[in-house]
């Protein structure tokens, strides 16, 4: 067995053409997850009759069921509805026309939505109560409170989690090979299977998604560096 | 100016103001005092309806709110003629000492940065984080934070309780100074000898109720109820008699 560096570095030079799908899949899922994760961590936290129960069952149910069934349930049962409604509507098109891709930005938003929800959830009961209190006896709305005292300390105090789970999320997208979105993962497939020189297509691959990493995880404590400052002491 | 009206507060079962009468002129500086769970901090935090009482009236000058029935109007003006200095401080953390004080201003008070910033005047913590500052520099940003949105009345909820023994002159200082403005405040106090010096009135509550009311050299030297002998004998053995 003998490695083949030079087509190693062809493979990953290949694999690029695929990085921008990755890129997609995973800022959709963490923008969307995020803010409707935010949406349900403040829907709990509030306890906001009849929906907090709703929103506790669907992080529950969501988080008890694996990525990869999220997908293929998406997959399998939107093409079913809009089928059945386009049809019984006459609208004269159908799920096919759905670019695949969709069902992997549906899906793993749904998966971040939940997973999100935690993060801020628990950075929202970070903030003492006091604080919220102050800002109300100030005369402040209770949106008011959220936006300038609660919500920016929740962020600082979760970004080690959420860099986290940006991560997760940049992993958790090579599942959208499944439905037949070509990201690295897969690409790395369709490159060796002209030569069928696998180990190095994938090494390749392992490389990209290693770099990305590395550059989240700089990123995410450049964040928490200049995000709390204010935790440490010391003046501006 | 301000007149609370049979204020009852329950939590759960335990009823913890049995109807509250009290009324406070303009200028005038109210010590409430008594044992613990005697209600004295949720009274004042009923004032702004950081606890929702469950019945009677509050009125502060013009506004006059049903305790039963309030708006979110009725609370947010209550809100904003009043202004509450806490235990804890309760600073906003990611703000530095001036910001603190300025939040208010530009966010409620609608005030333009600058004015704001001016309105604080200068001093040397101002740009420091909260966590930098001692207990007792950010009780006085809070007093500070409290102060600038100009309430008509201010509710000091055991401002020294929290203090190192050594930090607590300064923030009676501080207090005393605004007593001698003409502030009106309303304040729950362990300090029986700060809330005679300061005080114009004392009330001693017990059990949810205002068991006595009165000057401060008169409460203090010849308490007409038993409970508030009995309370001022075991707290302060130099004030019985």
């Amino acid at each position: 067995m003998s490695l083949d560096p030079s087509f190693m570095w062809e493979a990953l030079l290949k694999l690029l053409e695929a990085l921008p799908t990755t890129l997609a899949i995973t800022a959709v899922s963490v923008g969307c997850g995020f803010l409707a994760g935010a949406a349900i961590a403040l829907v709990r936290v509030h306890r906001v009759p009849v929906l907090h129960r709703i929103a506790s069952v669907w992080v529950t149910v969501i988080r008890g069921t694996p990525m990869l069934v999220h997908l293929l349930v998406i997959y399998a049962g939107l093409t079913l509805i809009v089928d059945t409604l386009t049809g019984y509507f006459g609208l004269g098109w159908n799920s096919a026309r759905i670019p695949m891709i969709g069902f992997a930005y549906l899906s793993f938003s749904i998966t971040a939505s939940a997973y999100c929800s935690e993060i801020i959830r628990s950075g929202m009961l970070a903030v003492d109560r006091g604080q919220r209190e102050a800002a109300l006896s100030l005369g402040m709305t209770t949106m008011q409170t959220l936006r300038r005292i609660i919500f920016p300390q929740a962020l600082a105090a979760s970004v080690p989690n959420l860099t986290n789970f940006v991560i997760g999320m940049l992993h958790g997208s090579t599942l959208a090979f499944v439905v037949s979105v070509v990201d690295i993962n897969a690409k790395a497939e369709i490159v060796a299977s002209t030569n069928w020189k696998f180990f190095e297509a994938y090494l390749a691959a392992a490389i990209l998604f290693w770099a990305m990493t590395i550059l989240l995880e700089r990123a995410g404590g450049a964040v928490e560096r200049r995000i709390n400052r204010y935790r440490k002491g010391g003046v501006v | 100016m301000i007149r609370l009206t049979g204020i009852r507060k329950s939590f759960g079962k335990d009823e913890v103001l049995r109807g509250i009468d009290l009324e406070v002129g303009k200028g005038e500086v109210v010590a409430v005092i008594g044992p613990s769970g005697s209600g004295k901090t949720t009274l004042l935090r009923c004032v702004n309806f950081l606890e929702r009482p469950d019945a009677g009236e509050i009125r502060v000058s013009d506004l006059r709110v049903d305790c039963a029935r309030p708006s979110k109007k009725d609370i947010h003006a209550l809100r904003r003629k009043t202004a509450m200095v806490f235990q804890q401080y309760n600073l906003f953390r990611h703000k530095t000492a001036l910001e603190n004080v300025m939040e208010g201003l530009v966010v409620v008070r609608k005030l333009p940065k600058e004015e704001a910033r001016e309105k604080v005047g200068l001093g040397d913590k101002l740009d420091a984080w909260p966590s930098r500052l001692s207990g007792g520099q950010q009780q006085r940003v809070g007093i500070a934070r409290a102060l600038a949105m100009e309430p008509e009345v201010m509710l000091l909820d055991e401002p020294t309780s929290a203090l190192d023994p050594e930090l607590v002159g300064e923030v009676l200082a501080v207090i005393r100074q605004i007593a001698k403005e003409g502030i009106t405040m309303i304040i729950v106090t362990h300090e029986l000898g700060f809330a005679q010096e300061v005080a114009s009135r004392v009330v001693f509550m017990d059990g949810g109720v205002i068991v006595e009311d009165g000057a401060p050299a008169e409460l203090f030297a010849r308490p007409r109820e038993e409970r508030t002998k009995q309370f001022l004998r075991r707290l302060a053995p130099e004030y019985s008699i």
